[in-house]
């Protein structure tokens, strides 16, 4: 990306974009907004839907953080593969984690623990208090 | 710095308060500086995401495993100050992204204010932090005296979990949340720590005017560095002060 500033030949850094004030101002007045709904809406029960929706508005505040503070928007295709691309190996290991979490929570009553008396591996169940 | 390199590339001062900058030997333009610098902080910053990354996974596994631990540990937590403390990290980002702008257009004075203003939300972010973990200390939910001592052998007892209020008697392996509650937040602290000392390292700099038009990268990448502290925290909040 090259703007009005890209004037200074050979000695310029080049692509550097200068953002206004007014854009930095808006962009913290949508953050502070956003978690002030991220406080609202963690006041209603709607069950497993508010990990989704918190997680969302979350990503929506990453987004603009990453974007214009970070001008990622204005950076090159070789930093902004590099930074996102963290994105993708991280949904790699929360996949392959939730994954097991889940296929394993079919054999629930095989979840095995600590005993707090021996330390030995025994069934929750058998333990007074469930600690 | 070179001085016997007959390709050196030397960027000028913008004015009388500014020093020139001069392009490191091993690059041939500025522009080569500058794209190598970033790129090598881009991908710094990729390992900060997955270092992050793999406690959050904890963090989901285990609330998976334990959903009433964590409901129940969240509450032990002031939220207000969560979002207190959310506000002024969302601020200092600003009054950082402003400070870059600044020296990217080589005003010294407001670089320097801004900067300042940033270590500043560091500043008050990590008192707040210190009044939330001395309340975790008094209830027996992180005793920091006793972090690394060896657990009850008899009761099984842990020695920095002690919960003698009872507030997590409720729930299975109430340690679990604290655990993850101070892992998280500690190392974030920490990089909070860090950011402030390189703004602080970065002021001495704007002070002695090397940052300028010209060259403001170190200011930057610093700048990135605050950002991403920032981004952590986005989502620290909600899954720790306001568990789902």
């Amino acid at each position: 990306m090259s703007d009005a500033h890209d004037t200074h030949g050979e000695l310029d850094m080049g692509h550097h974009h200068v953002s206004s004030s007014a854009m930095f101002s808006s962009v913290l007045v949508a953050l502070l907004f956003l978690t002030f709904i991220t406080v609202a809406v963690a006041q209603f029960d709607f069950g497993s839907a508010n990990m989704l929706i918190a997680m969302g508005i979350a990503a929506v505040k990453a987004s603009l953080v990453i974007a214009f503070f970070m001008h990622v928007k204005w950076d090159t295709a070789i930093n902004k593969i590099v930074f996102l691309s963290s994105f993708l190996f991280l949904s790699l290991l929360f996949v392959f984690t939730l994954a097991d979490l889940f296929t394993r929570r079919l054999d629930n009553e095989m979840h095995i623990t600590r005993s707090p008396v021996d330390k030995g591996w025994v069934h929750p169940s058998t333990i007074e208090g469930g600690h | 710095m070179s001085h016997d390199d007959h390709h050196a590339v030397t960027i000028p001062a913008p004015g009388p308060e500014f020093v020139p900058h001069e392009v490191a030997h091993h690059f041939s333009t500025p522009v080569q500086e500058f794209q190598a610098g970033k790129l090598g902080f881009w991908l710094f910053l990729a390992t900060e995401i997955l270092l992050f990354g793999g406690l959050f996974a904890a963090y989901f596994y285990y609330h998976e495993m334990y959903p009433e631990t964590f409901v129940l540990g969240g509450k032990q937590l002031d939220w207000k100050l969560g979002a207190l403390n959310t506000s002024v990290l969302l601020l200092s980002s600003w009054t950082m992204a402003m400070g870059v702008r600044s020296a990217q257009t080589s005003q010294k004075k407001k670089t320097l204010t801004y900067l300042g203003l940033t270590v500043l939300g560091a500043v008050i972010f990590m008192c707040i932090k210190y009044i939330e973990y001395s309340a975790k200390n008094e209830h027996g939910l992180i005793e920091f005296g006793h972090l690394f001592d060896p657990y009850n052998e008899g009761t099984g007892q842990l020695a920095w979990f002690t919960d003698h209020d009872g507030v997590m008697a409720s729930v299975p392996h109430g340690h679990m949340f604290f655990a993850i509650y101070l892992t998280m937040t500690g190392i974030h602290g920490l990089h909070v720590v860090i950011g402030a000392g390189l703004i602080i390292w970065i002021m001495v700099g704007t002070a002695k005017g090397r940052f300028h038009a010209g060259y403001y990268m170190p200011v930057d990448l610093v700048g990135l560095y605050w950002h991403l502290v920032d981004l952590i925290w986005i989502f620290l909040f909600p899954l720790l002060y306001l568990v789902p």
